[in-house]
Protein backbone atom coordinates (compact mmCIF):
# COMPACT_ATOMS: atom_id res chain seq x y z
CA UNK A 1 0.00 0.00 0.00
CA UNK A 2 1.63 3.30 -1.24
CA UNK A 3 0.85 6.15 0.64
CA UNK A 4 3.10 9.47 0.51
CA UNK A 5 2.52 12.27 3.16
CA UNK A 6 3.60 15.86 3.46
CA UNK A 7 2.70 18.45 5.83
CA UNK A 8 1.48 21.70 4.55
CA UNK A 9 1.65 23.95 7.73
CA UNK A 10 -0.67 22.38 10.49
CA UNK A 11 -1.82 20.15 7.88
CA UNK A 12 -1.31 16.79 6.51
CA UNK A 13 -1.78 15.71 2.92
CA UNK A 14 -1.63 12.50 2.61
CA UNK A 15 -1.50 10.93 -1.31
CA UNK A 16 -2.78 7.49 -2.31
CA UNK A 17 -0.26 6.14 -4.95
CA UNK A 18 -2.44 3.43 -5.98
CA UNK A 19 -4.80 2.94 -8.98
CA UNK A 20 -6.60 0.71 -7.47
CA UNK A 21 -8.60 0.23 -3.89
CA UNK A 22 -10.24 -3.00 -3.91
CA UNK A 23 -10.72 -5.40 -1.40
CA UNK A 24 -6.83 -6.72 -1.67
CA UNK A 25 -6.05 -2.90 -0.86
CA UNK A 26 -8.67 -1.95 1.90
CA UNK A 27 -7.07 -3.30 5.18
CA UNK A 28 -3.80 -2.17 4.02
CA UNK A 29 -4.87 1.31 3.49
CA UNK A 30 -7.17 1.35 6.60
CA UNK A 31 -4.24 0.69 8.60
CA UNK A 32 -1.44 2.61 7.00
CA UNK A 33 -3.97 5.80 7.20
CA UNK A 34 -4.30 4.81 10.79
CA UNK A 35 -0.84 5.07 11.70
CA UNK A 36 -0.34 8.17 10.19
CA UNK A 37 -3.54 9.54 12.57
CA UNK A 38 -2.10 8.07 15.52
CA UNK A 39 1.35 10.23 15.11
CA UNK A 40 0.16 13.80 14.11
CA UNK A 41 -2.67 16.05 15.64
CA UNK A 42 -3.99 17.88 12.56
CA UNK A 43 -6.35 17.36 10.17
CA UNK A 44 -6.19 15.62 6.86
CA UNK A 45 -6.34 16.21 3.33
CA UNK A 46 -6.43 13.00 1.71
CA UNK A 47 -5.64 13.30 -2.00
CA UNK A 48 -7.46 10.36 -4.57
CA UNK A 49 -6.41 11.81 -7.92
CA UNK A 50 -4.26 8.57 -8.57
CA UNK A 51 -6.91 6.48 -7.54
CA UNK A 52 -8.69 5.38 -10.46
CA UNK A 53 -11.03 2.58 -9.22
CA UNK A 54 -12.50 2.14 -6.22
CA UNK A 55 -14.94 -0.97 -4.86
CA UNK A 56 -17.22 -1.27 -2.07
CA UNK A 57 -14.49 -2.58 0.13
CA UNK A 58 -12.35 0.97 -0.34
CA UNK A 59 -15.86 3.15 0.24
CA UNK A 60 -15.86 0.99 3.99
CA UNK A 61 -12.10 2.04 4.50
CA UNK A 62 -12.77 5.39 3.64
CA UNK A 63 -15.87 5.69 6.05
CA UNK A 64 -13.76 3.90 8.84
CA UNK A 65 -11.20 6.55 8.51
CA UNK A 66 -13.96 8.86 8.96
CA UNK A 67 -15.09 7.34 12.03
CA UNK A 68 -11.17 7.47 13.78
CA UNK A 69 -10.84 10.70 13.06
CA UNK A 70 -10.28 12.23 16.71
CA UNK A 71 -12.28 15.14 17.85
CA UNK A 72 -11.39 18.85 16.32
CA UNK A 73 -9.50 16.84 13.80
CA UNK A 74 -10.91 17.55 10.41
CA UNK A 75 -10.55 14.69 6.94
CA UNK A 76 -11.15 16.67 3.59
CA UNK A 77 -11.09 14.45 0.44
CA UNK A 78 -9.75 15.84 -2.74
CA UNK A 79 -8.83 15.11 -6.33
CA UNK A 80 -11.86 12.28 -6.97
CA UNK A 81 -11.53 10.92 -10.25
CA UNK A 82 -15.11 10.69 -12.38
CA UNK A 83 -15.40 7.10 -11.52
CA UNK A 84 -14.36 7.34 -8.07
CA UNK A 85 -16.79 10.22 -7.88
CA UNK A 86 -19.44 8.13 -9.43
CA UNK A 87 -19.18 5.52 -6.13
CA UNK A 88 -19.39 7.98 -3.71
CA UNK A 89 -22.67 9.86 -5.29
CA UNK A 90 -24.54 6.31 -5.58
CA UNK A 91 -23.83 5.43 -1.87
CA UNK A 92 -24.24 9.08 -0.69
CA UNK A 93 -21.21 9.28 0.49
CA UNK A 94 -20.64 12.29 -1.27
CA UNK A 95 -23.16 14.11 1.36
CA UNK A 96 -21.21 12.90 4.33
CA UNK A 97 -17.42 13.52 3.34
CA UNK A 98 -16.12 17.20 2.83
CA UNK A 99 -15.07 16.38 -1.09
CA UNK A 100 -12.91 19.33 -2.69
CA UNK A 101 -11.43 19.36 -5.75
CA UNK A 102 -7.74 19.72 -5.40
CA UNK A 103 -5.38 19.37 -2.70
CA UNK A 104 -5.27 23.53 -2.89
CA UNK A 105 -8.95 23.83 -2.36
CA UNK A 106 -9.11 21.96 0.61
CA UNK A 107 -6.32 23.65 1.99
CA UNK A 108 -8.26 26.55 1.88
CA UNK A 109 -11.45 25.03 3.16
CA UNK A 110 -9.18 24.34 5.77
CA UNK A 111 -7.64 27.30 6.67
CA UNK A 112 -11.33 29.08 6.98
CA UNK B 1 -42.33 -4.25 -52.36
CA UNK B 2 -39.61 -5.94 -50.14
CA UNK B 3 -37.27 -5.01 -47.68
CA UNK B 4 -34.31 -5.77 -45.62
CA UNK B 5 -32.72 -4.85 -42.43
CA UNK B 6 -29.25 -4.44 -41.87
CA UNK B 7 -28.86 -5.94 -38.61
CA UNK B 8 -25.53 -7.80 -38.71
CA UNK B 9 -23.72 -4.98 -36.71
CA UNK B 10 -21.15 -5.66 -33.88
CA UNK B 11 -22.87 -1.94 -32.05
CA UNK B 12 -19.36 -1.43 -30.40
CA UNK B 13 -20.46 2.39 -30.24
CA UNK B 14 -23.05 1.04 -27.64
CA UNK B 15 -21.24 -1.29 -25.39
CA UNK B 16 -21.76 -2.34 -23.33
CA UNK B 17 -25.56 -2.66 -23.93
CA UNK B 18 -24.59 -4.80 -26.88
CA UNK B 19 -22.43 -7.31 -24.86
CA UNK B 20 -26.09 -9.06 -24.70
CA UNK B 21 -28.35 -7.08 -27.15
CA UNK B 22 -28.03 -6.55 -30.94
CA UNK B 23 -28.58 -2.85 -31.70
CA UNK B 24 -31.65 -3.40 -33.37
CA UNK B 25 -33.18 -4.98 -30.12
CA UNK B 26 -31.99 -2.26 -28.00
CA UNK B 27 -35.22 -1.37 -26.46
CA UNK B 28 -37.15 2.42 -26.92
CA UNK B 29 -39.21 2.58 -23.91
CA UNK B 30 -39.69 -1.04 -24.13
CA UNK B 31 -40.03 -2.11 -27.74
CA UNK B 32 -36.52 -2.96 -29.67
CA UNK B 33 -35.36 -0.53 -32.09
CA UNK B 34 -36.20 -2.96 -34.69
CA UNK B 35 -39.56 -3.80 -34.10
CA UNK B 36 -41.30 -0.10 -34.69
CA UNK B 37 -39.32 -0.34 -38.08
CA UNK B 38 -40.87 -3.64 -38.99
CA UNK B 39 -44.37 -2.22 -38.06
CA UNK B 40 -43.89 0.94 -40.03
CA UNK B 41 -42.32 -1.06 -43.29
CA UNK B 42 -45.69 -3.06 -42.95
CA UNK B 43 -48.13 0.14 -42.30
CA UNK B 44 -46.07 0.49 -46.19
CA UNK B 45 -47.22 -2.04 -47.99
CA UNK B 46 -44.27 -4.15 -47.35
CA UNK B 47 -44.78 -8.00 -46.50
CA UNK B 48 -41.81 -9.72 -46.94
CA UNK B 49 -38.67 -8.66 -44.68
CA UNK B 50 -35.06 -10.22 -44.89
CA UNK B 51 -33.17 -9.90 -42.28
CA UNK B 52 -29.34 -9.91 -41.90
CA UNK B 53 -27.90 -11.25 -38.91
CA UNK B 54 -24.61 -12.01 -37.19
CA UNK B 55 -23.49 -11.08 -33.79
CA UNK B 56 -26.46 -12.54 -31.21
CA UNK B 57 -28.26 -13.03 -33.97
CA UNK B 58 -30.69 -15.52 -31.93
CA UNK B 59 -31.75 -12.72 -30.11
CA UNK B 60 -33.31 -11.10 -33.56
CA UNK B 61 -34.73 -14.28 -34.72
CA UNK B 62 -36.34 -15.82 -31.47
CA UNK B 63 -38.01 -12.20 -31.35
CA UNK B 64 -39.36 -11.93 -34.80
CA UNK B 65 -39.45 -15.53 -35.63
CA UNK B 66 -41.45 -15.85 -39.31
CA UNK B 67 -43.00 -12.25 -38.40
CA UNK B 68 -46.39 -14.08 -38.31
CA UNK B 69 -47.21 -11.66 -35.13
CA UNK B 70 -46.08 -8.53 -37.08
CA UNK B 71 -48.22 -9.29 -39.91
CA UNK B 72 -45.32 -9.83 -42.32
CA UNK B 73 -43.22 -12.46 -43.56
CA UNK B 74 -39.66 -12.21 -42.07
CA UNK B 75 -36.60 -14.62 -42.59
CA UNK B 76 -32.91 -14.28 -42.04
CA UNK B 77 -29.72 -14.60 -43.54
CA UNK B 78 -26.91 -15.63 -41.34
CA UNK B 79 -23.24 -14.51 -41.31
CA UNK B 80 -20.91 -16.38 -39.13
CA UNK B 81 -20.39 -20.12 -37.74
CA UNK B 82 -21.58 -22.26 -35.25
CA UNK B 83 -18.69 -23.31 -32.94
CA UNK B 84 -18.40 -25.55 -30.64
CA UNK B 85 -22.14 -24.51 -30.06
CA UNK B 86 -20.79 -20.82 -30.03
CA UNK B 87 -22.06 -18.76 -32.85
CA UNK B 88 -19.65 -16.70 -34.06
CA UNK B 89 -20.40 -13.57 -36.23
CA UNK B 90 -18.29 -13.00 -39.00
CA UNK B 91 -20.20 -10.03 -40.64
CA UNK B 92 -19.67 -9.30 -44.88
CA UNK B 93 -20.77 -6.03 -44.63
CA UNK B 94 -24.31 -4.38 -45.26
CA UNK B 95 -23.46 -4.63 -49.65
CA UNK B 96 -22.05 -7.93 -48.85
CA UNK B 97 -25.29 -9.42 -46.86
CA UNK B 98 -27.95 -8.24 -49.55
CA UNK B 99 -25.89 -9.97 -51.88
CA UNK B 100 -25.25 -13.01 -50.12
CA UNK B 101 -29.00 -13.31 -50.53
CA UNK B 102 -29.50 -12.29 -53.93
CA UNK B 103 -26.57 -15.31 -54.61
CA UNK B 104 -28.84 -17.67 -52.85
CA UNK B 105 -32.54 -17.00 -53.83
CA UNK B 106 -32.58 -13.75 -56.32
CA UNK B 107 -35.41 -12.49 -53.42
CA UNK B 108 -34.96 -9.20 -54.61
CA UNK B 109 -36.91 -9.04 -58.11
CA UNK B 110 -38.79 -5.75 -57.52
CA UNK B 111 -38.01 -2.40 -56.00
CA UNK B 112 -37.32 -3.02 -52.70
CA UNK B 113 -36.28 -0.65 -49.31
CA UNK B 114 -33.02 -1.33 -46.88
CA UNK B 115 -32.80 0.18 -43.50
CA UNK B 116 -30.22 -0.34 -40.69
CA UNK B 117 -31.54 -1.80 -37.89
CA UNK B 118 -30.51 0.86 -35.43
CA UNK B 119 -32.87 3.96 -36.25
CA UNK B 120 -35.81 4.40 -35.50
CA UNK B 121 -37.29 6.16 -38.73
CA UNK B 122 -40.71 7.37 -39.77
CA UNK B 123 -40.35 7.87 -43.75
CA UNK B 124 -42.83 8.02 -45.92
CA UNK B 125 -41.83 5.41 -48.29
CA UNK B 126 -44.09 6.51 -50.64
CA UNK B 127 -42.96 9.91 -51.14
CA UNK B 128 -39.46 8.25 -51.80
CA UNK B 129 -40.64 6.14 -54.01
CA UNK B 130 -42.49 7.74 -55.92
CA UNK B 131 -38.93 10.44 -55.94
CA UNK B 132 -37.28 6.91 -56.44
CA UNK B 133 -39.42 5.61 -59.81
CA UNK B 134 -39.79 9.94 -61.45
CA UNK B 135 -36.07 9.30 -62.07
CA UNK B 136 -35.63 6.48 -62.65
CA UNK B 137 -33.18 5.44 -60.30
CA UNK B 138 -31.51 2.52 -59.49
CA UNK B 139 -30.16 3.84 -55.67
CA UNK B 140 -32.07 6.51 -53.90
CA UNK B 141 -30.94 7.55 -50.74
CA UNK B 142 -32.85 9.18 -47.72
CA UNK B 143 -30.38 12.43 -46.97
CA UNK B 144 -30.59 14.93 -44.38
CA UNK B 145 -29.28 17.75 -43.26
CA UNK B 146 -27.15 18.06 -39.83
CA UNK B 147 -25.14 20.59 -37.99
CA UNK B 148 -21.31 21.27 -39.39
CA UNK B 149 -20.21 19.88 -36.27
CA UNK B 150 -21.82 16.02 -36.97
CA UNK B 151 -20.84 15.26 -40.10
CA UNK B 152 -17.64 13.23 -38.49
CA UNK B 153 -19.88 10.86 -37.32
CA UNK B 154 -21.64 9.75 -41.12
CA UNK B 155 -21.34 9.15 -44.56
CA UNK B 156 -21.35 12.53 -46.36
CA UNK B 157 -23.17 13.40 -49.76
CA UNK B 158 -22.89 15.88 -52.51
CA UNK B 159 -25.85 16.00 -54.90
CA UNK B 160 -26.86 18.49 -57.86
CA UNK B 161 -29.65 20.64 -58.29
CA UNK B 162 -31.84 17.94 -59.50
CA UNK B 163 -30.63 15.47 -56.40
CA UNK B 164 -28.62 13.33 -58.81
CA UNK B 165 -25.60 12.39 -56.33
CA UNK B 166 -21.97 13.23 -57.52
CA UNK B 167 -19.67 13.09 -54.23
CA UNK B 168 -19.55 10.86 -51.19
CA UNK B 169 -17.17 11.01 -47.76
CA UNK B 170 -16.88 8.74 -45.12
CA UNK B 171 -16.84 10.49 -41.67
CA UNK B 172 -15.19 13.31 -42.96
CA UNK B 173 -13.39 15.90 -40.38
CA UNK B 174 -15.56 19.24 -40.43
CA UNK B 175 -13.05 21.04 -42.08
CA UNK B 176 -12.69 18.91 -45.44
CA UNK B 177 -16.54 17.73 -45.63
CA UNK B 178 -17.92 18.41 -48.92
CA UNK B 179 -21.01 19.09 -47.29
CA UNK B 180 -23.72 18.87 -44.19
CA UNK B 181 -25.78 17.11 -45.81
CA UNK B 182 -25.67 12.78 -44.46
CA UNK B 183 -26.54 9.61 -45.51
CA UNK B 184 -29.32 8.34 -43.15
CA UNK B 185 -28.78 4.54 -44.27
CA UNK B 186 -32.55 4.37 -45.74
CA UNK B 187 -32.74 3.04 -48.89
CA UNK B 188 -34.04 2.33 -52.55
CA UNK B 189 -32.87 0.13 -54.65
CA UNK B 190 -33.69 -1.74 -58.34
CA UNK B 191 -31.82 -5.24 -58.42
CA UNK B 192 -30.10 -4.16 -61.00
CA UNK B 193 -27.35 -2.69 -58.42
CA UNK B 194 -26.33 -6.60 -57.71
CA UNK B 195 -23.88 -5.77 -61.07
CA UNK B 196 -21.89 -3.64 -59.44
CA UNK B 197 -21.53 -6.23 -55.79
CA UNK B 198 -19.31 -8.78 -55.89
CA UNK B 199 -20.25 -12.04 -54.34
CA UNK B 200 -18.40 -13.66 -51.59
CA UNK B 201 -16.81 -10.94 -49.91
CA UNK B 202 -17.22 -8.06 -47.45
CA UNK B 203 -18.63 -5.14 -49.29
CA UNK B 204 -20.29 -1.82 -47.66
CA UNK B 205 -23.13 0.15 -49.28
CA UNK B 206 -21.95 3.75 -47.91
CA UNK B 207 -18.19 3.20 -48.63
CA UNK B 208 -18.06 0.92 -51.42
CA UNK B 209 -21.51 -0.21 -53.62
CA UNK B 210 -22.65 3.72 -53.73
CA UNK B 211 -18.79 5.56 -54.61
CA UNK B 212 -18.76 2.82 -57.23
CA UNK B 213 -22.15 3.82 -58.63
CA UNK B 214 -21.23 7.12 -58.68
CA UNK B 215 -18.10 6.11 -60.62
CA UNK B 216 -19.95 4.43 -63.19
CA UNK B 217 -22.43 6.49 -63.74
CA UNK B 218 -25.66 5.43 -62.93
CA UNK B 219 -28.56 7.08 -61.65
CA UNK B 220 -28.72 7.80 -57.95
CA UNK B 221 -30.27 10.07 -56.30
CA UNK B 222 -30.86 11.81 -52.72
CA UNK B 223 -34.32 12.70 -51.68
CA UNK B 224 -34.20 14.97 -48.15
CA UNK B 225 -37.57 14.83 -46.68
CA UNK B 226 -38.74 15.62 -43.25
CA UNK B 227 -39.08 12.94 -40.93
CA UNK B 228 -37.99 11.26 -37.40
CA UNK B 229 -34.91 10.31 -37.19
CA UNK B 230 -33.72 8.66 -33.97
CA UNK B 231 -30.16 7.01 -34.26
CA UNK B 232 -29.05 4.98 -31.35
CA UNK B 233 -25.64 4.08 -32.81
CA UNK B 234 -24.07 5.16 -29.46
CA UNK B 235 -24.82 5.45 -25.83
CA UNK B 236 -24.73 8.74 -25.81
CA UNK B 237 -27.38 9.19 -28.69
CA UNK B 238 -29.24 5.93 -26.83
CA UNK B 239 -29.77 8.33 -23.90
CA UNK B 240 -31.22 11.06 -26.31
CA UNK B 241 -33.12 8.67 -28.13
CA UNK B 242 -35.03 7.19 -24.65
CA UNK B 243 -35.94 11.18 -23.26
CA UNK B 244 -37.06 12.89 -26.45
CA UNK B 245 -40.16 9.77 -26.49
CA UNK B 246 -40.94 9.98 -22.57
CA UNK B 247 -40.85 13.46 -23.24
CA UNK B 248 -43.16 13.46 -25.84
CA UNK B 249 -41.09 14.84 -28.67
CA UNK B 250 -41.53 12.15 -31.01
CA UNK B 251 -44.92 12.22 -33.14
CA UNK B 252 -46.93 9.65 -33.57
CA UNK B 253 -45.40 7.45 -30.14
CA UNK B 254 -47.50 6.99 -27.21
CA UNK B 255 -45.91 5.76 -24.24
CA UNK B 256 -47.27 1.95 -23.46
CA UNK B 257 -49.19 0.82 -20.40
CA UNK B 258 -51.89 2.78 -18.52
CA UNK B 259 -51.48 6.50 -17.37
CA UNK B 260 -52.58 6.28 -13.95
CA UNK B 261 -51.25 9.79 -12.89
CA UNK B 262 -50.44 12.68 -14.88
CA UNK B 263 -47.19 12.05 -17.02
CA UNK B 264 -47.39 8.49 -15.11
CA UNK B 265 -47.00 5.00 -17.05
CA UNK B 266 -47.70 1.86 -15.63
CA UNK B 267 -47.90 -2.00 -16.94
CA UNK B 268 -49.90 -3.90 -14.78
CA UNK B 269 -49.18 -5.89 -11.49
CA UNK B 270 -47.48 -2.63 -10.07
CA UNK B 271 -46.80 -2.60 -6.22
CA UNK B 272 -46.64 0.89 -5.64
CA UNK B 273 -48.42 3.28 -2.19
CA UNK B 274 -49.10 6.66 -4.73
CA UNK B 275 -49.67 8.78 -1.46
CA UNK B 276 -45.80 7.20 -0.13
CA UNK B 277 -43.57 7.94 -2.61
CA UNK B 278 -42.44 10.85 -4.56
CA UNK B 279 -42.91 10.76 -8.18
CA UNK B 280 -42.81 13.14 -11.23
CA UNK B 281 -43.18 12.22 -14.39
CA UNK B 282 -42.64 11.51 -17.53
CA UNK B 283 -41.97 8.09 -15.92
CA UNK B 284 -42.84 4.31 -17.32
CA UNK B 285 -42.72 1.62 -14.30
CA UNK B 286 -43.10 -1.78 -15.85
CA UNK B 287 -45.10 -4.41 -14.53
CA UNK B 288 -44.76 -6.88 -11.41
CA UNK B 289 -42.48 -4.26 -10.27
CA UNK B 290 -42.76 -3.13 -7.03
CA UNK B 291 -41.52 0.48 -5.42
CA UNK B 292 -40.85 0.63 -1.54
CA UNK B 293 -42.37 3.88 0.93
CA UNK B 294 -40.73 6.88 0.17
CA UNK B 295 -38.73 5.88 -2.73
CA UNK B 296 -38.26 9.15 -5.23
CA UNK B 297 -38.43 8.48 -9.13
CA UNK B 298 -37.81 11.70 -11.10
CA UNK B 299 -38.00 11.36 -14.95
CA UNK B 300 -37.66 11.22 -17.60
CA UNK B 301 -37.19 7.19 -16.13
CA UNK B 302 -38.02 4.13 -17.75
CA UNK B 303 -38.32 1.47 -14.99
CA UNK B 304 -38.37 -2.22 -16.47
CA UNK B 305 -40.61 -5.32 -15.37
CA UNK B 306 -40.09 -7.42 -12.52
CA UNK B 307 -38.23 -4.29 -11.06
CA UNK B 308 -37.53 -4.09 -6.89
CA UNK B 309 -37.02 -0.23 -5.75
CA UNK B 310 -36.35 -0.87 -2.11
CA UNK B 311 -37.63 2.05 0.35
CA UNK B 312 -36.30 5.67 -0.01
CA UNK B 313 -33.96 4.75 -3.30
CA UNK B 314 -33.58 7.79 -5.37
CA UNK B 315 -33.90 7.86 -9.19
CA UNK B 316 -33.47 10.65 -11.39
CA UNK B 317 -33.39 10.12 -15.14
CA UNK B 318 -32.50 6.50 -15.21
CA UNK B 319 -33.30 3.62 -17.54
CA UNK B 320 -33.50 0.55 -15.37
CA UNK B 321 -33.30 -3.20 -17.38
CA UNK B 322 -35.78 -5.67 -16.36
CA UNK B 323 -34.81 -7.37 -13.00
CA UNK B 324 -33.46 -4.64 -11.44
CA UNK B 325 -33.07 -3.98 -7.88
CA UNK B 326 -31.90 -0.72 -6.36
CA UNK B 327 -31.32 -0.45 -2.49
CA UNK B 328 -32.66 1.91 0.35
CA UNK B 329 -29.28 3.56 0.08
CA UNK B 330 -28.64 4.03 -3.72
CA UNK B 331 -28.94 7.14 -5.40
CA UNK B 332 -29.13 6.81 -9.22
CA UNK B 333 -28.96 10.01 -11.24
CA UNK B 334 -28.75 9.42 -14.86
CA UNK B 335 -27.73 5.59 -14.65
CA UNK B 336 -28.83 3.50 -17.23
CA UNK B 337 -28.69 -0.37 -15.17
CA UNK B 338 -28.20 -2.92 -17.78
CA UNK B 339 -26.44 -6.43 -18.01
CA UNK B 340 -25.21 -6.18 -14.41
CA UNK B 341 -23.62 -2.72 -15.67
CA UNK B 342 -24.57 1.03 -14.53
CA UNK B 343 -23.91 3.57 -17.30
CA UNK B 344 -23.54 6.89 -17.22
CA UNK B 345 -24.95 8.75 -20.28
CA UNK B 346 -21.26 9.29 -22.00
CA UNK B 347 -20.92 5.64 -21.69
CA UNK B 348 -18.20 5.21 -19.26
CA UNK B 349 -19.84 2.41 -16.95
CA UNK B 350 -19.09 0.87 -13.45
CA UNK B 351 -19.15 -3.09 -13.57
CA UNK B 352 -21.40 -3.88 -11.08
CA UNK B 353 -19.85 -7.33 -9.77
CA UNK B 354 -16.08 -5.63 -10.05
CA UNK B 355 -17.12 -3.10 -7.54
CA UNK B 356 -18.67 -4.96 -5.11
CA UNK B 357 -22.19 -2.94 -5.24
CA UNK B 358 -24.26 -5.68 -5.47
CA UNK B 359 -25.81 -4.59 -2.47
CA UNK B 360 -26.45 -1.39 -4.24
CA UNK B 361 -27.95 -2.89 -7.32
CA UNK B 362 -28.07 -6.34 -8.70
CA UNK B 363 -30.32 -8.15 -10.33
CA UNK B 364 -33.62 -8.68 -8.44
CA UNK B 365 -34.21 -12.40 -9.03
CA UNK B 366 -30.83 -12.74 -7.26
CA UNK B 367 -30.84 -13.88 -3.64
CA UNK B 368 -29.50 -10.85 -1.33
CA UNK B 369 -26.88 -12.49 0.35
CA UNK B 370 -24.82 -9.89 2.38
CA UNK B 371 -21.31 -10.21 3.67
CA UNK B 372 -20.64 -8.87 7.63
CA UNK B 373 -18.74 -5.79 6.13
CA UNK B 374 -21.50 -5.23 3.33
CA UNK B 375 -24.06 -5.04 6.44
CA UNK B 376 -22.14 -2.71 8.50
CA UNK B 377 -21.25 -0.35 5.85
CA UNK B 378 -24.95 -0.29 4.47
CA UNK B 379 -26.09 0.59 8.48
CA UNK B 380 -23.41 2.79 9.07
CA UNK B 381 -24.57 4.47 5.40
CA UNK B 382 -28.01 4.69 7.04
CA UNK B 383 -27.38 6.17 10.12
CA UNK B 384 -24.88 8.35 8.76
CA UNK B 385 -26.66 9.77 5.73
CA UNK B 386 -29.93 10.29 7.67
CA UNK B 387 -28.30 12.33 10.62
Amino acid sequence: MKLAERKVGAYSILEVLESRLGADKAVAFKEAVGRHLSGGTASVVLDLSQVEFIDSSGLGAILSILKRMPKGRELILCGTTDSVMSMFKLTRLDRIFTMKKNVDEALTTLAI
Amino acid sequence: MKAMILAAGKGTRVRPITHVLPKPMIPLVRKPVMEFLVEHLKTHGVRQVMVNTSHLAPVIEDYFRDGDRFGVHMAYSFEGDLVGGQIEGKAIGSAGGMKKIQDFSGFFDETFVVLCGDALIDVDFAEVLRFHQARKSIATLVLRDVPPDDVSKYGVVQTDGSGRIIGFQEKPRREEAISSTINTGIYIFEPEIFHFIPSGMEFDIGGELLPELVRRGQNIFGITLPFTWLDIGSVPDYWEATSMLLRGKVSGFSIPGEEVRPGIYCGINVRIAWDRVQVEGPVYIGSSTSVGDGATIVGPTVIGAGCVIQPGAILRECILADYTRVSSIAVLEQKLIFGSKCIDPSGRYLDIEESRIGWLMDDARKKEELSEDELQLISELNSMTKA
